[in-house]
């Protein structure tokens, strides 16, 4: 019997700052094309933040890779949506003289490709994640997790939310079980309905939401507004509040090569707090930073051209200008979420992470390389890729 | 590891290989090393030796790592005074070496040992692959938008039912009507006093004898400054009463009108709603990846449309004074009124130019004075009397 492992976690927030300014200053100028650098490098340095045992993870994908992946995945894309809704858009006003059934189909065929996107992504940042110099891997099975994600969508649609725990377990346990560390797959045990419990607060919140929506719309009854100013709040934190319950029940029933156990202790008030603090900050910043922005650039503008009114300047100044302002608070703001919500939730999971009998490790060994030639190109295109 | 390459340039100049003595005054280092066979740490004692950093374990055979072979794994959190130094090796294997911050001395001498390798293993043939993906993919986007979806959309066009176009244009012109109400209501005002609609009806009849489209020709009048018109799928014109107010004579607006209905003989709106059905879905995959993207996506489209329609405009204009000669109006009233366009506005060109619809003001004016000139006609009697003209001009009450 050996140690557990405890995780450290050595990201702090001042230098992540000054790092992805810097990253996103060259995305802007690069017109969005050093996107691939810069996402390579802040998984580079978020994986040797977190050090289990001491040692940190390594992430080893290439901004190349991903390029080339974003390329064959919007060739693909730009044959499939393109030529698809043109097509739905004429039937669909042949046949029915309106657009609905096209717009609904439209979202309805994409739907497979965005879990199918999602799975593919995961494989690609699996297969470049490294920790101790071995290699992670998810196997092959995209299609077979899209139909059985939509599966279970279906359910947990159909029965309003109730069946929400089973649709967490059984695609976390499909995922789980298909993962692996080198040459030691994971097994995700547990049982589903131990999730149900943390998930009952943002139920309730849910059905009260809904419940007070419909009874005030039909009966035009405006208190019923009122009650939701209450059961929106609800939901939220018990979403929360499930979010954490369920990542810590299900890392800690998470086995490597059946010997390796995993434990996860993590908690909501923590969690809660990260999002309420970071976004007051981040608010604060973004407003105080817009102002002062705003001021220069249009005192700029008037003392340098000349112009009296928005209107009567050259728009060669100002379409560029506008651009550029424009791309530039999307990225500080991304950079902020980074840095006030990102970081410090992934500092509190890293913290509260530990790999019991870590003595067993010995018997794993390395795995072979996964081309995954996509490099998670998909996620990209869809804009449905991991945060970072 | 091989001795073969004996001495080595380093940057402190030439270091003769296996140095006995400097080995002997280094301090005994131990850190951990990986061999990317096991997760399994290996206390390893560190020495330089020449050119070689040799990694002794306290049992097991030791490895020797060349110095030019050395690379740091970059962008590492907490920097070398935190997180200490990660090496590897440039050819790509998994070995690892972690050197903590604990040893500064160490994680200084060994950075300074490998100056410029942060890189990371370059993949073969990677770049000639890039290039090539690259210009195929810009390739297969522009034939897909420029090629595919324009051609299919004009056939599509074609087999689209009269009752499937009018209801595309219904849809259309509901979602224009809100999408330019600026204070986000119910979309802009529809005018329709009726005395003016009486006018602009007397008007639309004068055109439309001449014409035969499979729906029934609908003039709406949008209460919105703007000076222009346009035509949407399923015979809706639309006028904007900024460009009634703007017109001096009421042959002008006519001429204006006969433009439009030169696009829905032509069905040009019907291939515009289909082509846009395919290219939006496009261009949001290639620039939605980037901060939002919304703008550079509405710009690439008006983009799209400007180069779509440059040859068909021109031929609304051909089309617009044979109808007015027919209709025995005077098809220079088009001229007159581009006149006036450009006397408001100036001539578009440079930057914005190339993000409008409309070929050069100059061109039409010419073309449309020509045509006026060439038929000879006068006006057997004009569009509208004065009264019904006025009543057109206060149409929005």
């Amino acid at each position: 019997m050996s140690l557990p492992l405890k995780t450290e976690f050595l990201g702090d927030r001042s230098a992540l700052f000054s790092f992805g300014l810097k990253l996103s200053i060259f995305t802007v100028l690069t017109l969005g094309i050093y996107c691939f650098w810069m996402k390579t490098r802040l998984r580079r340095w978020y994986w040797s933040a977190i050090r289990p045992g001491g040692h940190p993870l390594e992430y080893t994908g290439e901004a190349l890779e991903k390029l080339l992946g974003f390329l064959i995945a919007v060739v693909f894309l730009s044959f499939y949506i393109g030529v698809f809704n043109l097509i739905l858009m004429f039937f669909s006003f042949t046949l029915l003289n309106d657009n609905f059934a096209a717009y609904a189909i439209s979202f309805i065929a994409v739907i497979p490709i965005l879990f199918f996107a999602q799975y593919r992504a995961r494989r690609y940042i699996l297969a470049r994640t490294r920790w101790r110099g071995i290699r992670f891997g998810l196997e092959p099975a995209a299609w077979r997790y899209s139909a059985f994600a939509i599966f279970m969508w279906v359910f947990t649609i159909i029965s309003l939310g109730a069946l929400w725990p089973l649709m967490t377990f059984q695609l976390e346990r499909f995922r789980t079980n298909r993962t692996w560390f080198g040459t030691a797959r994971l097994t995700q045990g547990g049982k589903w309905y131990r999730l149900f419990p943390p998930a009952l607060p943002a139920m309730l919140g849910l059905w009260a939401t809904l419940a007070l929506g419909i009874y005030g719309a039909t009966q035009e009854y405006p208190a019923a507004i009122g009650g939701m100013l209450l059961t929106v709040p609800l939901t939220a934190v018990g979403w929360v509040h499930y979010k954490v319950a369920a990542f810590r029940y299900l890392t800690s029933q998470k086995q490597i090569g059946d010997m390796v156990a995993l434990s996860s202790t993590p908690r909501t008030p923590r969690v809660l707090g990260i999002y309420l603090l970071g976004g007051l900050a981040i608010s604060m910043i973004l407003s105080a930073v817009s102002a002062i922005v705003v001021t220069a650039v249009v005192s700029v503008f008037f003392a340098a051209g000349g112009a009296e009114s928005l209107e009567e300047m050259s728009p060669w100044l100002t379409i560029p200008l506008g651009l550029l302002g424009y791309f530039a608070i999307f990225v500080f703001w991304d950079v902020l979420m980074q840095v006030f919500i990102r970081l410090p939730l992934l500092e509190h999971y890293s913290e509260t992470l530990e790999i019991e009998d870590p003595h067993a490790l010995t018997r794993f060994a390395q795995r072979a390389r996964d081309e995954s030639v996509d490099a998670g190109g998909f996620a990209e295109a869809l804009d449905v890729g991991a945060a970072i | 590891m091989t001795d073969d390459r004996g001495d080595a340039n380093t940057p402190w100049g030439a270091v003769r290989a296996n140095n006995s003595e400097t080995v002997a005054q280094e301090p005994e280092v131990f850190v951990d090393y990986f061999d990317g066979e096991t997760p399994t740490p290996r206390r390893v004692e560190l020495r330089f030796e020449g050119v070689f950093l040799s990694l002794t374990p306290s049992e097991g055979t030791p490895v020797r790592w060349h110095l030019a072979d050395l690379r740091r794994v970059p962008d590492q959190a907490g920097g070398t005074e935190k997180a200490g130094v990660v090496l590897a090796l440039i050819d790509g294997s998994p070995q690892r070496l972690y050197i903590p911050a604990s040893q500064p001395h160490l994680a200084d001498a060994i950075a300074f040992a490998s100056p410029a390798k942060s890189a990371p293993p370059p993949v073969p043939g990677m770049r000639n692959r890039l290039l090539g993906l690259s210009l195929a993919a810009v390739a297969s986007v522009a034939l897909i938008l420029f090629v595919l979806i324009p051609v299919m959309a004009d056939q599509l066009a074609r087999f689209l039912p009269p009752d499937g176009e009018k209801a595309l244009g219904d849809v259309t012109f509901e979602q224009i009507r809100v999408a330019l109400d600026q204070d986000g209501g119910q979309g802009l005002r529809i005018c329709e006093r009726p005395a003016g609609q009486e006018a602009l009806e007397k008007m639309t009849q004068r055109l439309a004898k001449h014409t035969s489209f499979p729906y029934p020709l609908k003039v709406h009048v949008l209460e919105y400054e703007t000076l222009n018109a346009f035509a949407l799928p399923g015979g809706h014109v639309v006028l904007f009463s900024g460009l009634i107010d703007a017109a001096e004579t009421p042959e002008e607006v006519a001429a204006v009108l006969a433009h439009e209905m030169g696009h829905v003989a032509a069905r040009d709106p019907a291939r515009g709603a289909l082509r846009s059905a395919g290219s939006i879905g496009v261009l949001g995959l290639v620039f939605g990846d980037f901060a939002g993207g919304t703008v550079a996506l509405f710009l690439a489209n008006q983009l799209i449309e400007a180069s779509y329609s440059q040859a068909v405009e021109t031929q609304a204009d051909v089309y617009a004074t044979d109808l007015m000669v027919q209709a025995g109006l005077p098809p220079e009233a088009l001229g007159v009124f581009f006149q006036r366009l450009r006397d408001l506005h100036g001539d578009q060109e440079g930057l914005v130019q190339h993000f409008s619809t409309h070929p050069a003001l100059g061109d039409r004016v010419q073309a449309a004075a020509e045509a006026g000139r060439l038929s000879g006609a006068q006006a057997q009697s004009p569009v509208l009397s004065g009264r019904e003209w006025q009543e057109l001009r206060r149409i929005c009450p």
